[in-house]
């Protein structure tokens, strides 16, 4: 039996595969195993012969038969020979499909086929692979010269178009690019078939039949040659493997032939990496190089063949860099060695405009990488050039692909190079590193034109280099995040960063996983460990950046790390250590550490001049201020010399300044400075009330202009001089207030739609305190006029919490009646309420009746 | 045998996934589920903007044991997965009518 002779010469083939025999050589072997079996077979068929023609088709007809592969053959016949086929495919398709191989076979005259390659490219295609086997030379010949003839000649455009389109249908259903956990190395981008689309296209364009007159034709550099035919190789003896392997006709690298395939290619483990990564790393590098060099290849025929684009206009848009036909060029070799930041901007320009930078150009960026050297490292035209692509790029994915892709990336940021094509072998990380930093980018772009609660960042050049760098530190036997926050202390020093950006950024990339996992493992509901997590984080700035970045950065890693799921638990721990960074007593001194032990820091840092009676200080106010800041509040208590006089002084805090008054405490004192403050054009927006036990009320008011109006414009002086008047009821807050605000009171009819005022008197909340809340609508005065009126009922204000959202003001004052108690009367409450109410509900404040 | 499904809070998986393989199971089915109960989404402000995240995240842990060891397991469980809050999660104990190992055939007890 025939097939059984066959099956023995392909075990044959395994044994000498097993023995060493790979690469093309094995192609070869095979090929001709199966050409001298199908000769024979056609020699032997007494009706084969007369009229017939036995051609070998697509990667068969090639020469490059892997282990699996389809064997395509077409019986060519003459019509007279329609009579003796049957007996001949009997004896020529039988057994081989009894052998188990896969055959792929048609039986045509030369008019079929003409007509089919004009219905199908891939049969058009197949054809272009043609190689006589047995039966008719002068039959084969004449099919072989009508298909040139009138497929090929004249349609070379329409040829490369298909190709062109069919590549593109295949990267879009395959990937745009080789890095995936599970590379296809036939189909995907840099897989075999770009291979061939390139040989294809040569041999039917320009007669070109192999890769050395490929590069006689200029169409390709000797580099680009040399590193294409060494990953043609790899691939070869990859697919080769993968094919015994399996067992099977497969061209996919399944994440479970992985580590076997590296191991039976002695890639073993090391500190840091596994084998099986670098094996990876591999063969992403050489779909790479195919990839990038079919790219510029296409590119380049479209061009030479193509129809000219529009615009054919040349614009100069620096020295250097002009504008042509839609594609960025660089033109000036000797400028580019003059000025090689020419190459970055280059970048920046593509990121810019949107435009794709020429394939030719992009082989004058790795042409010149060697300019790439530690001076223009830390250029800070480079730098700048740099972060505006970051920053700034329309299309920032494809801008830092092409920059990787050619190189200058790597040689711009040397500490790339150790995690370019690095593979992760786990299922979760769907790219390489490098895709992976890049990804990341290009998801952060795309979160920051989406709404999210955290937006806005101050630097987001530090937020774009925190993306790009996080995962820097990989491929090491350390812990990665930490190591990568080495890494980049460097590069920003290289870029020119400040020393504050430089610190956020290794903040950045050492705490990138920080909120991801803390959301996953940790009892969110532990407001102790919240409270830790916020110390970390520190700023509300940092906490959005660390927002961001965590979900660009689960976003590019694959389709299973983010889920609706995982925001939703980071979402919360966010929100729970956002409120309370937030709340600025988060940040104050810690309280466990208790008052006893802030007395003592006062006390140590006065030293002799520290007073006797610091026991005065009450435990709340102890717990509010910094140690520096309750000793400067004792060294001013020596100033007060008598009970009406106050003591200011202000302070600029760029978000809003603050107003401390240290004054002798009386019932109405908060209302004097309330109102002296709103008359100065100053707004409350909160404030702390202490009163020491001597006496003494120490006042810290934060505000902000009515008006726009500097911190140093502002009259500090007058609202001392003002206050102390008010202070020794010499000044008549109540008119001049009414006076100063006429024009500024809204008119009825203006009015906004706004919440109905309200005002609460609670016992409970406090042990000590009652505590009364107002909620209005603001205007100003009003907390002159709230301030004021509990005086009036000689209430005294211990401490006060005001906050203004928009046009809602809420005031939280904690008071005690005038003899020091609760306020439990309900009758005197409900006075009380309904004072509030009244000013509260007076648009045009004061109390007074304004005659408009 | 039985089936144990049980609902916990994500960040107790580690604790009781361990808790469960000192007992000697090795096998189980993990996954986030989302979880629209008595402990009811919550509504965010911040900053002035609303965020309302209407369900609550939760792990869902489902092993099968013999009959024999649904307590032992169940209490583990419950002791490990325990915060004393809100939203600690429940257990289910099923009925299991037949176990089947895709790959041998094996059935009952040997498939587990």
């Amino acid at each position: 039996m025939v097939d059984v002779e066959l099956r023995a010469k392909r075990d044959a083939l395994e044994y000498l595969w097993r023995q060493g025999l790979s690469g093309q050589p094995l192609l070869h072997k095979h090929s001709r195993l199966i050409d001298d079996y199908l000769v024979a077979c056609f020699a032997n068929c007494p009706e084969a012969g007369e009229g017939m023609s036995l051609v070998a088709l697509g990667g068969y007809g090639r020469r490059e038969l892997f282990p699996y592969s389809d064997i395509d053959l077409l019986l060519l016949h003459a019509p007279e020979a329609e009579d003796r086929l049957d007996p001949v495919t009997q004896a020529l398709f039988y057994p081989l499909w009894d052998a188990g191989l896969e055959v792929g076979h048609g039986v045509r005259t030369l008019d079929a086929c003409l007509a089919d390659a004009r219905q199908d490219f891939f049969f058009q295609v197949a054809l272009l692979d043609a190689r006589h086997l047995a039966g008719s030379q002068p039959l084969f010949s004449s099919m072989h010269q009508a298909f040139h003839r009138e497929l090929i000649a004249g349609h070379r455009r329409e040829f490369l178009q298909n190709m062109m389109q069919h590549r593109n249908e295949r990267h879009q259903r395959y990937g745009m690019h080789g890095y995936q956990l599970e590379p296809h190395i036939k189909e995907s981008r840099g897989g075999f078939r770009d291979i061939q689309a390139m040989l294809w296209v040569s041999h039917a364009l320009f007669n070109l039949q192999d890769l050395q007159s490929i590069e006689e034709a200029g169409l390709i550099s000797s580099q680009e040659k040399e590193s294409f035919g060494q990953a043609w190789d790899f691939l070869i003896k990859i697919r080769n493997r993968l094919h015994y392997l399996s067992g099977r006709k497969n061209d996919q690298l399944f994440f479970e032939y992985q580590e076997e395939m590296a191991k039976a290619f002695r890639y073993s483990n090391t500190r840091g990496t596994l084998g099986v990564e670098r094996f990876m790393q591999d063969i992403y590098r050489h779909l790479q190089t195919i990839a990038t060099t079919t790219d510029l290849f296409f590119e380049h025929v479209d061009e030479t063949l193509g129809s000219p684009r529009a615009n054919p206009v040349e614009q100069t848009i620096e020295p250097g860099i002009t504008v042509r036909q839609d594609r960025l060029h660089l033109t000036d070799q000797a400028l580019i060695e003059k000025r090689p930041y020419l190459l970055m901007r280059l970048f920046a320009h593509a990121g810019k405009t949107g435009l794709e930078i020429h394939h030719r150009s992009r082989k004058i960026v790795a042409a010149n990488l060697h300019l790439v050297d530690d001076r223009l490292r830390h250029s800070k035209r480079m730098a700048k050039a740099f972060l505006d692509v970051l920053e700034n790029a329309r299309n920032v994915l494809e801008v830092l692909s092409v920059m990787l892709d050619t190189g200058l990336l790597t040689a711009y940021l040397p500490e790339f190079e150790q995690i370019r094509a690095l593979a992760q072998h786990d299922v979760y990380h769907v790219f390489t590193v490098d895709r992976h930093l890049l990804q990341t980018v290009a998801e952060l772009k795309k979160l920051s034109l989406n709404k999210t609660p955290f937006a806005g960042v101050e630097s987001p050049h530090v937020l774009a280099l925190a993306a790009l760098l996080h995962d820097i530190g990989k491929g090491h036997h350390e812990d990665h995040a930490q190591r990568g926050g080495k890494l980049v202390a460097g590069i920003a020093k290289r870029l020119g960063l400040t020393e504050a950006e430089t610190a956020c950024l290794q903040f950045l990339v050492e705490k990138h996983l920080f909120l991801t996992v803390t959301a996953l493992r940790r009892d969110l509901e532990d407001d102790a460990f919240i409270r830790q997590c916020a110390e970390q984080i520190q700023t509300p700035e940092r906490l959005t950046m660390l927002y961001l970045l965590s979900i660009a950065d689960a976003k590019a890693t694959g389709p299973t790390a983010w889920t609706e799921w995982k925001s939703a638990l980071l979402l919360e721990i966010s929100l729970k250590i956002a409120h309370l960074l937030e709340r600025k007593d988060a940040t104050l001194p810690d309280k466990s550490q208790g008052a006893g032990w802030m007395l003592a820091q006062v006390r140590a840092l006065m030293g002799k001049a520290a007073p006797a009676d610091c026991t005065i200080l009450p435990e709340e106010y102890l717990l509010s201020f910094p140690p520096e800041e309750v000793a400067h509040h004792l060294r001013l208590r020596a100033g007060l010399q008598h009970e009406k006089q106050a003591i200011t002084e202000a302070g600029d805090h760029t978000l809003f300044w603050s107003v401390l008054v240290m004054a002798h405490d009386s019932t109405g004192l908060l209302a004097k400075i309330c109102g002296t403050l709103a008359l100065h054009g100053l707004n409350v927006v909160s404030a702390q009330i202490f009163t020491w036990e001597d006496g003494t009320a120490v006042d810290v008011l934060n505000v902000r202009p009515a008006a726009e109006q500097s911190y140093a414009e502002q009259d500090w002086r007058a609202l001392d001089e003002d206050l102390n008047l008010a202070l020794k009821n010499r000044l008549g807050l109540s008119h001049r207030l009414v006076d100063k605000f006429r024009t500024a009171f809204r008119s009825p009819g203006q009015k906004n739609v706004q919440a109905a005022p309200r005002v609460v008197i609670d016992n409970k909340a406090s042990e000590q305190y009652t505590i009364i809340e107002v909620f209005a609508n603001d205007r100003p005065g009003l907390l002159y006029d709230i301030t004021r009126t509990l005086a009036d009922f000689e209430i005294n204000i211990h401490r006060a919490r005001i906050s203004s959202d928009g046009d809602q003001v809420v005031d939280v004052f904690y008071t005690l009646d005038s003899f020091a108690t609760k306020i439990n009367n309900p009758s005197f409450q409900e006075e009380i309420s309904k004072a509030l109410l009244h000013i509260a509900e007076n648009e045009t404040g004061t109390g007074t009746k304004l005659q408009w | 045998m039985k089936k144990i499904e049980a609902i916990i809070k994500p960040f107790k998986l580690d604790e009781v996934k361990d808790a469960l393989n000192e007992m000697g199971i090795k096998g189980m089915t993990i996954s986030e589920v989302k979880g629209y109960g008595r402990q009811k989404g919550h509504k965010e402000i911040y900053r002035g903007a609303e965020y309302i995240v209407d369900f609550i995240p939760k792990v869902k842990i489902e092993i099968i044991v013999e009959a024999a060891m649904v307590d032992a397991v169940v209490t583990k469980i419950r002791e490990t997965a325990n915060t004393g809050k809100i939203g600690d999660g429940k257990i289910f104990v099923l009925p299991v009518e037949e176990v089947i190992r895709v790959r041998t055939g094996e059935t009952g007890k040997e498939a587990i």
